[in-house]
């Protein structure tokens, strides 16, 4: 299955520039129409900051799905596990400060009749304590699972399957009430958030702001990690892993690091996330929405850092202005754009070049090989 | 003169037996006039005595005479029964009654006659009395149910022998185990200890969870060391009827479930076998096959009424058909483009579950389907203790098993299933054996979608049906295949019923979710070992 990578679709120079341009002019806009020119004419309002900040999130978790997918060729069906598990401690934190610093009785407390919070909640008030925790836990589960899986070898669409299933048992067990995680209400009324009360006037932008930051920092620093000698073994995997092998390479390490990476990312996500809604709740590890994480990535196009961070923005913005006032027809349009996307463009709209629409009945499109099965 | 004796002895013997039947038709109407005359008498003891053999005429004189004992007890009660001058009679709007005949009694004045006095403790007998009646002879099974409910709450006119004959004669089954619960009750509160250890092992003789309960409240207040004891053993026993029933039943839920499971995992492992493609939209054409159950049923009740009772039967082709159709469209519109990437076959199939969902949710409704239960998936057959082999079950077991069989046939008897086994083993090389392969994977995804079409017909009795119901299956579905191995018939049915068996053994015990949790955590552990499966098909791949 030796397929050489002729395409430079790995290093897309230019679009990876315009992207990371445009992420900075974002970061010194959002801050400065949404702070001091909020009233002007082009000012934003709070609302448009707050989804500006939340899509900024999950172009991250798309980022993090890419470096696995994208460029290990591994897909994860099961992102939503990290992304979550970043919300539930970052949430874990804000409640357990309010309640220790600021007197705020958590509601799951009075919900469940508590007097004081489970051992497992011990030092959450400390946000160093916390953020050692959103990088540790999901590190620690990515490794377990991904060297459990990558070291017999489970691979493609066995793997992503079992992502699926232990999303959806996390989904199962979060639901329950007993877990001391809030059950189905999930989590909410936080109170502060690094000493600073959420309702103060400058937290949504600042928030916004920080996680375009965070964003843009990933952004270049996986783009630099994949140009790497790191990057280009990894891709050298995804096209072929038998022969690394066979050359000598040892692939077990290579793939567990990149995962563990995307794992943290996605991590660090939900932890920006949850504070920018405001709740967390177990719907966050529903199966469907893991997948349509995945299906970002495959609109902006696999295997470009840029492309996946496209589509996310597409996808989430369509998403927010569609639900808005025709709720029903949003899973339909989803499924009519993975369709196409699948069909007709193979790597997604990085196949919308120039002179592809010029021809777009040319059959030999290539696409993005996928690990040999 | 032997002789003539002997003929004299004859004629005595016939005309003795002459006589006897000549007294008998009188005797019944002679009972009915002392019975009469000994409520007449106002004495308490003798209506008391009188109200007991009226309670009993259900079991000695047949149904004409509980029927008139009933009416009897309820002119008691009434005050409409008049006594005097050794004449009782019933007062009608139609004119007075003889109360021993019910004949009319013309010339009577009811005003001169007066009702026998009722106290509250005779009363009460009466009222029991004609509960006992109503149960021998109301036609309604509800108000025959009635009756025995207040029997067990007023048991003054009940007798273990009349509860005997009213179990002989009932029809309805869940009442027949109501009168013997309270035939058992009744035994075991017997003054003689003797009694009270026959009726223990008698009423132990039918091990079910009511009469140990029944044993159990007897033994509360019993003080005799011999009755004791025979209750703990009996209840000993019934304690292990019991529990092997529940184990049974245990693994019968188990077995429907993995009926279903089996169903859906067959056709997902047939298609992974063969195209490396995960259908993610099994779960929904599992709600595609019950979906065209419903109407099968729908349009037969239009048109067809009296097939009604049929409909599961012939909903077989056509939820099998509906799914392979929808799964035939899906091949030839999307999956076929997508060969050589089978991940991204993933996000394809789920759109489709997605589409499926929405599309039915808008055209049909979200609400659970309300499917009609011919008598042959309502009810069950009792095996052991409590332990029910219910028909709902027994037809999800039966259509799994059917569907297996001709799986089998079709897949080592037929070209179709000979092609599909070369491609699943070598692509390449049974496409330049001459095999259309394109064709092949065609064929064989409408194959594995149309199974899962049946299992949705095969569920339709069992759990609801509504748009999202698929989703629930989806996950099950897939550990049985990573379980059972690709391609392998035996692997699917061990996975299944393990993974059925799991689910049923540990949901009563710790919960649904720890089920779930169990059988994933089972699943990573065993890809360490067996990565390919349980049943993998030797060689590399």
């Amino acid at each position: 299955m030796a397929k050489i990578q002729s395409d430079a679709r790995v290093d897309r120079p230019l679009l990876f520039r315009i992207v990371a341009i445009c992420l900075l002019a974002l970061i010194v806009a959002v801050p400065l129409l949404g702070g001091p020119l909020s009233g002007s004419a082009l000012g934003l309002t709070p609302y448009l900051a707050n989804i500006i900040g939340q899509i900024a999130t999950f172009a991250l978790l798309a980022l993090a799905l890419d470096l696995i997918w994208g460029f290990g060729g591994i897909l994860s069906l099961g992102h939503g596990l990290f992304f979550a598990m970043g919300g539930y401690l970052i949430a874990m934190h804000m409640l357990k400060a309010g309640y220790v610093y600021g007197g705020v009785t958590p509601d799951i407390m009075t919900f469940m009749g508590w007097t004081e919070l489970p051992a497992y909640w011990f030092g959450f008030e400390s946000f160093p304590y916390a953020f050692v925790l959103i990088l540790l836990v999901p590190g620690l589960v990515a490794f377990l699972y991904g060297w459990m899986s990558f070291r017999s070898r489970v691979s493609g669409v066995y793997f992503a399957i079992i992502t699926q299933a232990l999303t959806y048992v996390a989904m199962l067990l979060m639901y329950r009430n007993d877990t001391g995680f809030g059950g189905n209400n999930g989590m909410t009324g936080f109170s502060t958030l690094l000493g600073v009360p959420v309702g103060a006037p400058g937290m949504v932008t600042g928030l916004a702001t920080a996680s375009l930051v965070v964003l843009l920092l990933a952004f270049l620093a996986c783009g630099a990690l994949m140009r790497s000698p790191f990057g280009r073994l990894l891709i050298a995997i995804r096209d072929d892993e038998a022969r690394l092998r066979f050359l000598g390479y040892d692939t077990l390490w290579p793939k567990l690091a990149a995962w563990c990476l995307s794992g943290v990312l996605a991590a660090i996500a939900g932890a920006l996330y949850v504070p920018q809604v405001g709740i967390i709740n177990p719907r966050l590890l529903a199966p469907e929405v893991s997948i349509e994480i995945a299906v970002w990535v495959a609109l902006g196009g696999r295997g470009a850092l840029s492309g996946a961070v496209i589509g996310a923005i597409i996808i989430s913005a369509l998403k927010f202005w569609l639900t808005g006032f025709v709720p029903e027809a949003w899973p339909f349009i989803l499924a009519g754009v993975v369709l196409v996307v699948v069909t007709l463009l193979p790597n997604g709209l990085l196949d919308l070049k120039p002179q592809r629409l010029l021809a777009p009945l040319r059959r030999n499109r290539k696409p993005a090989p996928e690990p040999a099965e | 003169m032997p002789f003539r004796f002997l003929r004299l002895q004859g004629f005595l013997a016939a005309a003795i037996l002459l006589l006897a039947t000549l007294v008998a038709l009188p005797a019944a109407a002679q009972d009915r006039a002392d019975i009469v005359a000994e409520i007449c008498s106002g004495d308490f003891a003798a209506q008391q005595s009188a109200l007991s053999r009226l309670a009993g005429a259900g079991v000695e004189a047949g149904s004409e005479g509980a029927l008139w004992a009933r009416r009897i007890v309820e002119a008691f009660e009434g005050r409409s029964l008049r006594c005097g001058d050794g004449l009782a009679v019933i007062d009608t709007p139609d004119g007075p009654l003889r109360a021993s005949t019910l004949e009319p009694a013309e010339g009577v004045d009811t005003s001169t006659l007066s009702a026998p006095s009722v106290n509250l403790r005779l009363r009460a007998v009466a009222a029991s009395a004609g509960a006992v009646l109503r149960l021998f002879t109301e036609e309604s099974v509800a108000a025959r149910a009635e009756a025995a409910a207040y029997v067990d709450r007023r048991r003054e006119a009940l007798t273990p022998e009349i509860l005997a004959a009213a179990v002989e004669r009932e029809t309805d089954a869940a009442l027949r185990d109501t009168l013997s619960t309270l035939r058992a009750s009744l035994l075991l509160a017997d003054p003689d200890p003797v009694n009270r250890i026959a009726a223990i092992e008698a009423i132990a003789q039918d091990a079910t969870l009511r009469n140990r309960t029944a044993i159990a409240e007897a033994l509360a207040g019993e003080t005799d060391a011999a009755v004791l004891a025979a209750g703990e053993k009996a209840m000993a026993g019934i304690d292990r009827t019991l529990a092997l029933g529940k184990v049974l039943a245990t693994l019968y839920s188990g077995a429907s479930y993995a009926s279903v499971l089996f169903l859906a995992a067959l056709g997902l492992a047939i298609i992974f076998g063969l195209m490396g493609v995960i259908n993610l939209a099994q779960g929904e054409l599992i709600m595609i096959g019950a979906y065209a159950a419903w109407f099968t049923q729908e349009a037969i009740r239009a048109a067809l009424p009296g097939l009604l009772d049929y409909y599961l039967i012939l909903a077989i082709p056509v939820s099998f058909l509906a799914a392979a159709l929808v799964g035939l469209l899906m091949e030839v519109l999307v999956i076929r483009r997508l060969y050589d990437r089978p991940l991204m076959t993933l996000l394809a199939t789920w759109a489709i579950s997605l589409l499926l969902i929405n599309t039915v949710r808008v055209t049909v409704g979200s609400q659970n389907l309300e499917f009609y239960q011919p008598a042959y998936v309502s009810g069950g057959f009792p095996v052991l203790g409590d332990f029910i082999m219910t028909s709902n079950r027994l037809f999800a077991i039966a259509v799994a098993l059917f569907a297996f069989i001709a799986v089998v046939i079709l897949l080592r008897r037929s070209l179709f299933g000979m092609n599909v086994r070369a491609v699943t083993q070598n692509r390449a090389m049974a496409g330049a054996a001459g095999i259309d392969t394109r064709r092949t994977d065609m064929m064989a995804f409408a194959l594995g979608s149309g199974l899962a079409g049946l299992a949705g017909l095969a569920l339709s009795p069992l759990y609801n049906v509504n748009p999202g119901m698929g989703t629930g299956f989806i996950v099950d579905s897939f550990m049985v295949v990573v379980l059972g191995g690709v391609g392998s018939l035996v692997g699917a049915i061990v996975a299944a019923l393990g993974i059925g068996q799991i689910n049923v053994v540990i949901e009563p015990i710790y919960g649904a979710v720890a089920a779930k949790v169990l059988v994933l955590l089972l699943v990573i552990v065993f890809i360490q070992w067996r990565p390919e499966g349980l049943f993998a098909p030797k060689g590399r791949r």
